[in-house]
């Protein structure tokens, strides 16, 4: 098997990344995406076990009034493109494998499942205090100079510098 | 003005999430080329050891702005008619350091987790699964923490309108700040890495400095078009005219992009109810300069709890149009957010019109459903800003 391809200079990527956002901005409107996708996908499905619940639910009422449909959004067609996307660019790297990415000191699969999940329900809830994530708040209001968005991107980096520390063993 | 295409209604919803998907192929193919489809690349930021996740981001940040900010200096973009994410202070200070803190433990960030799914990684599917899981538990406690959850509500605010500095002299701070930290982490990871006897992370100094003489070139550009005529003169003393509540809905309906909504209340009561894609007043010169920077090319139109008396500061200093609304915000909420009255059998054929009108714009208004037959006015940018949640 060849070696996967090397990724990207990093400042490449970044002015790569950047005319894909101007672009979203000069075509759209609005910038990319993430958290919120994958939020409606939880409560569509949700909805559909326990229809409801998910209405009497002051946050999620929104999201699924008569008429509505939750994975009708913009955000969720987009998350759809950034799976292709990503397969794509994967596949096409010679990096697409089924495994499981951690550190080296990292033995148990278990143990680095359990991580990726419990870190992943921090972001979902931190998602909704943040009005989005990395990609909506942090990249996309950061290029706008959206005030909040800079706090949070701020904060993004605080809470990782500050935990890190905490779970070294799991990455070094 | 050409850009943003959608808001000239250029093309429809349907087409409109074509374009989402092909943004979102773009976007996930870049950030699987730059490595963020594997956890332990993204981890390294935080040990300082590979900084890339700020090398890409910031980079990203600065050529995007950089190119919004020439293309509005010379008329091609109008930047107000792009979505900015609320600015909800202290719960984007809690949700970014919960999501910093997330970040570090799962390895990826809510997008990276989909792009390490797409490449195989099993570690991807199960943060998507516990993203989605966080958002349902966020849902299930939400009526505990709504306060929390709106605490420090400004509405949309940007650095240009908080600090009165224009555009192109702030993205030149922030590009300089970037080229600064980059210059800084680069540094780090050659110190770093020799006290860790670890290789620094291959740099290319050549490439790098090829992206910086770019932001400088874009940078310069953004500036000179400062020099450029400005639109309209400010007047010395503004005049202004009431805007009934029905008109100004239907503005706000039919052409959002033509309106900048301002309450001019006091800020807790804008924060606890206003109208839908209202920005909220800061109190003093913020304010101020917040109505002085908005773009003239827009009406202004300002609201306070009844007929405003006087106009707030910093209103003379806007150079477009000013009208107010007559009434103020409970007069709004009487023609438009209280649902309409069913006309009698013997209605003319003007209180039916009216009656029409007023159920369209209550429906759009508060998201309701009272059917009536009646041209209900599309307007798909309005409901997306009002939704709740944020654009992420």
């Amino acid at each position: 098997m060849n070696a996967p391809r090397p990724f990207w200079n990093p400042y490449v990527g970044g002015v790569v990344l950047g005319l894909v956002l101007l672009g979203s901005f000069l075509v759209m409107g609005n910038g990319l995406g993430a958290s919120g996708a994958t939020t409606r996908v939880g409560i569509g499905i949700a909805h559909t076990i326990a229809p409801e619940a998910v209405e009497g639910n002051a946050y999620f009422a929104p999201y699924v009034g008569p008429g509505k449909n939750v994975l009708d959004d913009w955000l969720v067609f987009e998350v759809l493109g950034v799976f292709l996307g990503g397969a794509i660019g994967a596949y096409s790297a010679g990096r697409m494998r089924r495994g499981v990415t951690m550190g080296p000191r990292m033995t148990s699969v278990g143990k680095r499942l359990a991580f990726a999940f419990v870190g992943g329900v921090l972001m979902g809830i931190a998602a909704r205090f943040g009005r989005g994530c990395t990609s909506g708040q942090a990249l996309t209001g950061g290029s706008l100079l959206s005030v909040g968005s800079w706090v949070f991107m701020m904060m993004v980096f605080a809470g990782g510098y500050l935990f890190a520390p905490l779970v070294r063993r799991q990455w070094r | 003005m050409m850009f943003p295409l959608y808001a000239g209604e250029v093309f429809g919803y349907e087409a409109g999430l074509v374009v989402g998907v092909l943004v979102g192929i773009a976007f996930g193919f870049v950030l699987e080329r730059s490595g963020f489809g594997q956890a332990p690349v993204l981890a390294a930021q935080f040990y300082a050891s590979d900084n890339r996740v700020l090398k890409v981001m910031f980079t990203a940040i600065v050529t995007a702005l950089l190119g919004m900010t020439v293309l509005a200096g010379v008329g091609l973009l109008d930047l107000s008619a792009l979505q900015v994410p609320d600015s909800v202070l202290i719960a984007q200070v809690v949700g970014g350091l919960l999501l910093g803190v997330g970040f570090i433990v799962s390895g990826y960030c809510p997008g990276t987790s989909v792009v390490a799914a797409a490449s195989g990684n099993i570690d991807g599917w199960i943060t998507i699964l516990g993203v989605s899981v966080g958002g349902l538990v966020f849902g299930v406690f939400y009526p505990y923490v709504d306060g929390l959850y709106d605490m420090g509500q400004l509405g949309v605010l940007r650095f240009p309108d908080l600090l009165g500095i224009p555009q192109a002299i702030l993205a030149a701070g922030v590009t300089a700040m970037a080229i600064g930290a980059f210059l800084f982490a680069e540094w780090g990871e050659r110190v770093l890495g020799a006290k860790r006897g670890e290789e620094p992370p291959v740099s290319e100094p050549a490439r790098r400095n090829r992206v910086f003489v770019g932001f400088g070139v874009a940078t310069a550009l953004g500036l000179a078009t400062l020099a450029l005529p400005a639109s309209a003169p400010a007047s010395a003393t503004a005049a202004w005219s009431p805007i009934p509540a029905l008109d100004l809905a239907r503005a706000l309906v039919e052409s959002p992009e033509s309106v900048s909504l301002v309450d001019a209340r006091d800020p807790s009561a804008c924060a606890a109810a206003r109208i839908p894609g209202a920005a909220c007043l800061p109190a003093g010169d913020d304010g101020a300069a917040l109505l002085a920077g908005l773009p003239p090319t827009r009406t202004l139109v300002l609201y306070g709890a009844g007929d405003l008396a006087t106009l707030p500061d910093g209103a003379a200093r806007f150079g477009g149009e000013i009208r107010v609304l007559a009434g103020g915000f409970p007069a709004f909420q009487a023609a438009v957010l209280a649902k309409p009255d069913a006309p009698g059998e013997n209605a003319t054929p003007a209180a039916l019109r009216d009656y029409a009108l007023r159920t369209a714009l209550f429906n759009h208004f508060t998201g309701a459903k009272v059917q009536v037959q009646a041209p209900v006015p599309a307007a798909r940018p309005v409901e997306r800003a009002a939704k709740k949640g944020g654009g992420c």
